[in-house]
């Protein structure tokens, strides 16, 4: 079988609403128990983040729907390119939190784009998910299954962010977990067109590939929404009571461990029984005991720059890509604190990219999960700064349960000058 | 932590360097994996396991100080910058069991016993390959367990001796072989990238010092894992 090229051959963005700069998030997002947070300016401190952009009216009504921010980047994406929707045979999209539970979201947004009939792929995770879908297109129109198939990523995370969520939470629950992502996340949508032929006129981004790592089995859960406790989700504590395990029921082995580690019992019954938000009577039950807020275990937080430059030296050993032959550096880092841990362990390893090839515009565009490499990539891609034969190299870590995902890119000219 | 000085290694050292961290990077991610480690990472670290750590340490540590030197017993004049270097290191090192049975007896343990502890299958199968090794002419690939050994010190110590006194609510002088090792490996591993950027590093002596990393993260993984398995 030939295995063909795929080219991005053009991209898009949607940002809702206006700017919002560091003074304002706050009553954007609604002041909670109308209190003003004490964590707030520490942490924007870190991050660096100056504006973004949230789908948030008055009283936090939602102005967009998460579907439709996606539709909005997926026509900006279009318009720029030589084909419609009518030509479209793929649509993948890849959100952390679709506006329904089911069906998939790339459903909701073929419809809402009126795409006739194509295939569709929805990608559900955190920051990663976005380069998990691409990655798929590209492997199909690189085996020649499609021709025009379009990838969007979209995130509406204001919707997990307002004061009301956290008012609906009893008792005292609100820690630093549980804030620490409303200084940092916001909304937003990018789009990208994967051809098997370059742009006729202009600029396209062959994509010479996508390598993407899990290291979910080494690390406890860092990044996530539908618990009231991540530690309820550790690894070595999966066992259920009822599912034998090396011929043991649960509580035999529970027993073994407690004995032999002289700790506590690992499982607690009750709590198992609502380890998931659909765990507990009434959904109404699972906001109030805080199952509802996304959490991010600072503590385990650290190890992303680790598993970052994991990645990068494997492909370095790998001679996928060398260090000095990177035009422009785009790593979808949280934080500009992590910019420098990471320039930190660069130097370390010896594989430094000079910072004047980085290109970010996290700290205008904010901080918008899955979508934030593709909001870069198509501000990149606009400006004036990519010369053919150029080699653009995109890093995207995820801290959900610790994924990282690489693109290189080759700056291509059209195919008839 | 590092100087500027290894953005100057010579493309052997540094390409060693990489691959040395990429093997670094992936020991640390088997560490977490290792009951003991998870339990302190995750918070249900017990005194009992601190205890079972310290007597696997020792005897470690005893047989640590014995290899280091019969290494520099194994250079020849043509290495003897190298040989210095160990020479030193292993004074610095050879009374290191001291602090571990002080920090043995701060938890209410008994003398007798930590001196008495004895290797665990992990420990003997880790000493002795280092003790082969170390036995061999020359033997730079040692480098590669250094890398290892004091990456743990440098990266590791002190971030677990802060752990365990507050899991276990103890005071400084029961953590002292953890922290003197989390402060001063930085030293040592200074020394280290000095080495490998100096002529003890060739394309021949490279995948030694890479292979013997890799072994030696491997055994020291081994010997956690086999915690009490005398």
């Amino acid at each position: 079988m030939e295995i063909k090229d795929a080219y991005i051959t053009n991209l898009g963005s949607f940002l809702p609403g206006a700017a919002v700069n560091n003074e304002d998030i706050e009553s954007v997002l609604g002041m909670v128990a109308d209190k003003p947070s004490r964590l707030r300016s520490r942490i924007l401190k870190n991050n660096g983040i100056k504006t973004r952009h949230y789908a948030l009216g008055g009283n936090q009504q939602t102005t967009h729907q998460n579907s439709e921010l996606a539709s909005m980047a997926l026509r900006d994406c279009l318009s720029g390119s030589a084909i419609d929707v009518r030509d479209v045979d793929m649509l993948a999209v890849a959100t952390t939190q679709g506006d329904l539970p089911l069906p998939g979201m790339a459903s909701m947004v073929q419809a809402e784009m009126e795409i006739p009939l194509c295939e569709i792929l929805t990608t559900h995770g955190v920051c990663s998910a976005g380069m998990m879908a691409l990655k798929s297109v590209v492997g199909q129109v690189r085996l020649g299954e499609k021709k025009h198939a379009l990838v969007c990523a979209s995130e509406l995370a204001s919707r997990l962010l307002k004061r009301s969520r956290y008012e609906a939470v009893a008792g005292d629950s609100v820690d630093l977990e549980a804030e620490f992502l409303r200084w940092m996340l916001s909304d937003g949508a990018g789009a990208a067109l994967v051809e098997s032929r370059p742009r006729e006129r202009g600029l396209s981004l062959r994509v010479d590939w996508i390598e993407i790592y899990s290291y979910a089995a080494d690390f406890d859960l860092c990044m996530s929404c539908g618990t009231a406790d991540q530690k309820d989700w550790n690894r070595g504590t999966g066992l259920r009571d009822d599912a034998p395990f090396g011929g043991f029921d649960a509580a035999s082995v529970n027993g073994l461990q407690r004995e032999s580690r002289g700790a506590v019992a690992l499982l607690q019954p009750a709590q198992y029984q609502q380890r998931s938000w659909q765990d507990y009577r009434t959904y109404a039950d699972a906001e109030r005991a805080g199952a509802l807020l996304i959490r991010q275990n600072l503590r385990i937080l650290e190890n992303i720059v680790k598993v970052g430059v994991d990645g990068f030296l494997r492909l370095i050993g790998d001679n996928r890509i060398r260090p000095d032959e990177i035009d422009h550096f785009l790593c979808h880092y949280s934080s500009h604190y992590f910019r420098g841990r990471i320039l930190d362990l660069f130097k370390l390893a010896g594989c430094m990219i000079p910072e004047d090839r980085w290109f970010t515009n996290l700290y205008e565009k904010g901080n918008t999960g899955c979508a934030s490499i593709f909001i870069m990539l198509d501000e990149l891609f606009r400006s004036d700064r990519l010369k053919p034969g150029q080699v653009v190299f995109c890093a995207v870590p995820e801290s959900g349960r610790f994924t990282t995902a690489y693109m290189k890119l080759t700056v291509v000219e059209g195919s008839s000058r | 932590m590092l100087s500027e000085r290894e953005l100057q290694l010579n493309g052997t050292a540094q390409d060693l360097l990489r691959r040395l961290l990429l093997v670094w990077l992936e020991f640390e991610r088997h560490l977490g994996r290792i009951p003991i480690i998870r339990r302190l990472e995750q918070g249900s670290f017990t005194l009992n396991d601190y205890n079972g750590l310290l007597l696997t340490l020792r005897p470690q540590v005893v047989e640590g100080s014995r290899w280091i030197t019969r290494a520099a017993s194994s250079f020849d004049a043509d290495h003897c910058e190298l040989r210095s270097t160990v020479i030193r290191h292993a004074t610095d090192e050879h009374r290191d069991y001291k602090m571990l049975e002080s920090d043995f007896v701060a938890i209410g343990g008994d003398i007798d016993e930590i001196r008495g502890a004895a290797r665990n299958i992990g420990t003997d199968a880790l000493c002795g390959y280092l003790m082969n090794q170390a036995s061999q002419p020359n033997p730079v690939d040692l480098l590669g367990a250094m890398f290892i050994i004091e990456g743990l010190g440098n990266k590791m110590a002190t971030r677990w001796a802060g752990r365990i006194r507050e899991l276990l609510r103890l005071q400084d002088n029961a953590t002292t072989f953890l922290s003197y090792h989390g402060e001063n490996d930085s030293t040592h591993f200074e020394k280290l990238y000095n080495i490998l950027d100096s002529d003890a590093v060739s394309e021949v002596t490279a995948p030694r010092i890479l292979r013997t990393a890799r072994v030696v993260a491997r055994l020291y993984a081994l010997q956690l894992e086999e915690l009490g398995n005398v």
